[in-house]
């Protein structure tokens, strides 16, 4: 009996342990395996499963070259350098081939670098190009490893660089057209999620697995002509040389679509080496980014409110004292002697100041700058040639520029007087290419644009369409004031022209606003102006160049207006424009 | 090597149900072990194993030649690129200004239109 209670109660002992162990299990299965499911699924996942990005190409930008885009700035791939320096077994091999096959773009310190044991990652060499990589590849060289980048540049050099702008470091289109159209160029990144084996390449195996391709960015192709820039960069470079002066702009429009066929300031820089840049001025597209006082360009939007109004025409005289009374301001021409009866036509060759005036007193009361003379200058300038706003023009940092409304006290009849030759408000050079081309072509506001169109799929050019914004001034106006224009130039620069075009220009000189005063010994100097046949007028230019030298100011005559023509006559030239007779 | 029939027991319900019935029976003269049919089952779940991880790696496989081809696909792709930088550089109107073609050239000293 003892024995069989024994044996009896060992095997309920050794059930009873079974039982507590298989229960211990369940438990912690359990808890494993329903309460810590998720977590667990996670791990597994975070081990197993990649989300790799698959970057999106930056778009690239495109000029033209007459018709055909051609790139000027494209993306390239090159490799960063690295070392292990825990790694490394043959320091004096790796400095050779890297300095061989690198040159200038390896580090100078490489022994300091592969010196330092403490460290896993040191920089060798930057900026490599796949064939330079190759070749270290091909040395076998223990502890170094590649960096894939990409990186934008730029065949034409520095052509253009302000309205191209670059990319910086994280990526960012910074100033220009990679600015402004950033987020056209960048496109989408696309996701690769999927289950990776030890080295990180894709299997197909599991459920959840994504694979989003990356859309690129927008392959967009300039209006600007790279043949007519590059001759616009030589002409100011040239300008510069010949002046003295230290700062030049100029823009090239098409004033029947308000394409931009160039845009260049000086000084410039290399935007393939920005980071080099000590003076961050330069990024700055001056054409649209810095607005001043464009002097007695502006008259000729005056004149075009008068002829508009009827309260003018090119013969309508008045008599010109060189002094005239505004309140309390007394308003003198800038070349005086030209007394007596004069004809508008002689206001404008001469740019005469009172005559300006006289012309707003037209609009008003006859007498004085009234609040409905007022009205219609700002509604001419502002409304009508969009004068003082943003053009929407595609570069970054656009200025609106300033002009002072009727309504605010400032905005009385001295401002106006003075805003009907150019000076007491502010305008970017693109804003008065813009106004000035509606006023020769007819009346046809465009918008101006850097755009020419885009590279569609199958890397086909589809150019972009242009339409009218608005009606500035009409027909008629219009070829009054192409006239107009076109005698100012023959009465001054006839000569300079080649024959049988129609050429038509206007100069401005502006004092330079200083702590509340004009500075005679500093001035701006402007010159705005068309070309063509004598029915069309195909390209119009304006040029802008200073010199901040107190002894050494500019006039649009003698400074601005030769580098007009030195464009013009290429241009005529490029263009094919055939001449009359 | 001989076989003999094994003596089994019929119960009195299996004699009855087989009554009027063929008396003789086939019994195959080979018989399994426990064993045999342990191993033998090792056996079928190993060859349906082996099935599945040839069909879990051909998957695999592919994917390592799929990687393969898009790698070389993507080295291409960056000569190409190389290849198109190298060309818009070979075109550029520096480039173009400065060949040996364009410095001999001369400006003509007279042009017309044909009217």
């Amino acid at each position: 009996m003892k024995l069989e209670l024994q044996k009896g109660s060992r095997s309920k002992v050794l059930a009873g342990l079974m039982l507590a162990m298989m229960a211990i299990f369940v438990a912690r299965l359990f808890y494993l395996q329903v309460l810590q499911h998720g977590y667990y699924v996670d791990v597994a996942k975070s081990e197993q499963v990649k989300r790799l990005k698959i970057p999106a190409k930056r778009g690239l930008i495109y000029a033209l070259d007459g018709e055909t885009p051609v790139p000027m700035v494209m993306n390239q791939i090159v490799y960063t350098v690295f070392a292990d320096p825990q790694m490394v077994n043959d320091s004096n091999k790796i400095i050779d081939v890297i300095r061989q096959v690198a040159g200038g773009n390896a580090r100078a310190d490489l022994q300091a670098l592969l010196d330092k044991k403490d460290s896993r990652y040191q920089i060798l060499a930057t900026k490599i190009t796949r064939i330079q990589a190759d070749k270290i590849k091909a040395e076998n060289l223990k502890g170094i490893g590649f960096q894939e980048n990409s990186q934008r540049v730029y065949p034409e050099g520095q052509l253009a660089s302000q309205t191209l702008g670059f990319v910086n470091n994280e990526g960012l289109g910074q100033y220009g057209v990679e600015e402004k159209l950033n987020d056209r160029l960048t496109g989408t990144d696309g996701i690769l999620q999927s289950v990776t084996d030890v080295s990180n390449v894709p299997l197909t195996i599991g459920n959840n697995n994504i694979n989003r391709p990356a859309i690129n960015g927008e392959d967009i192709v300039l209006s600007i002509d790279r043949n007519v820039q590059s001759r616009v960069e030589t002409a100011l470079v040239d300008a510069l040389a010949r002046t003295g002066a230290n700062e030049a702009s100029a823009i090239v429009m098409d004033p029947q679509t308000g394409k931009i066929m160039a845009m260049a300031n000086l000084p410039t820089y290399n935007q393939a080496e920005f980071n080099k840049v000590s003076d961050a001025a330069v990024f700055n597209n001056n054409v649209a980014s810095k607005p001043y006082e464009p002097a007695s360009i502006v008259k000729t939007f005056t004149f075009s409110a008068g002829i508009e109004k009827g309260v003018i025409t090119p013969t309508s005289t008045y008599n010109n004292t060189d002094h005239i009374q505004v309140d309390d301001a007394i308003v003198s021409n800038a070349t005086l002697g030209r007394t007596g009866i004069l004809t508008m036509q002689q206001v404008l060759n001469w740019s005469l100041n009172t005559g300006s005036v006289t012309v707003a007193q037209k609009l008003g009361d006859g007498q004085n700058i009234t609040r409905e003379a007022r009205n219609t200058i700002y509604d001419f300038f502002y409304n009508r040639f969009k004068l003082g706003q943003k053009t929407g023009v595609e570069v970054a940092g656009e200025a609106s520029g300033t002009i002072i409304s009727p309504e605010e006290v400032e905005g009385n009849a001295v401002r106006y007087s003075n805003m009907t030759f150019g000076q007491g408000l502010d305008l970017t050079m693109v804003q008065v290419a813009a106004a000035f081309s509606s006023m020769i072509n007819g009346g046809n506001y465009y918008k101006p644009t850097v755009i020419g169109g885009i590279i569609g799929k199958d890397n086909v050019y589809l150019p972009s369409t242009y339409k009218i914004d608005s009606n500035s001034i009409s027909k008629s106006t219009s070829d009054q004031m192409r006239e107009m224009i076109h005698n100012v130039r023959i009465s001054a620069s006839s000569t300079l022209d080649k024959p049988g075009y129609y050429i038509g220009g206007k100069t401005g000189t502006a004092e330079v606003a200083q702590n509340g005063a004009y500075l005679t010994n500093k001035t701006i100097a402007s010159y705005v102006g068309f070309g063509g046949s004598e029915d069309l007028s195909s390209y119009v230019i304006m040029v802008k160049i200073y010199s901040d030298s107190e002894d050494r100011a500019m006039r649009g005559s003698q400074e601005a207006g030769p580098i007009f023509t030195d464009i013009s006559n290429w241009m005529l030239d490029y263009l094919k424009i055939q001449p009359k007779g | 090597m001989s076989y003999q029939r094994t003596q089994n027991f019929v119960s009195r319900r299996q004699q009855n149900w087989s009554r009027n019935q063929n008396t003789v029976a086939f019994a195959s003269a080979i018989k399994l072990g426990p064993v045999t049919h342990t191993v033998l089952i090792a056996l079928m779940i190993t060859v349906l194993g082996l099935i599945y991880l040839t069909q879990a790696t051909r998957a695999t496989g592919y994917d390592y030649a799929a990687q393969k081809i898009d790698s070389q696909i993507a080295d291409l792709n960056i000569q190409k690129s190389d290849l198109e930088v190298e060309n818009a550089r070979l075109t550029a109107l520096e480039t173009v200004k400065n060949s040996s073609i364009a410095t001999t050239m001369t400006t003509p000293v007279a042009t017309d239109y044909i009217h």
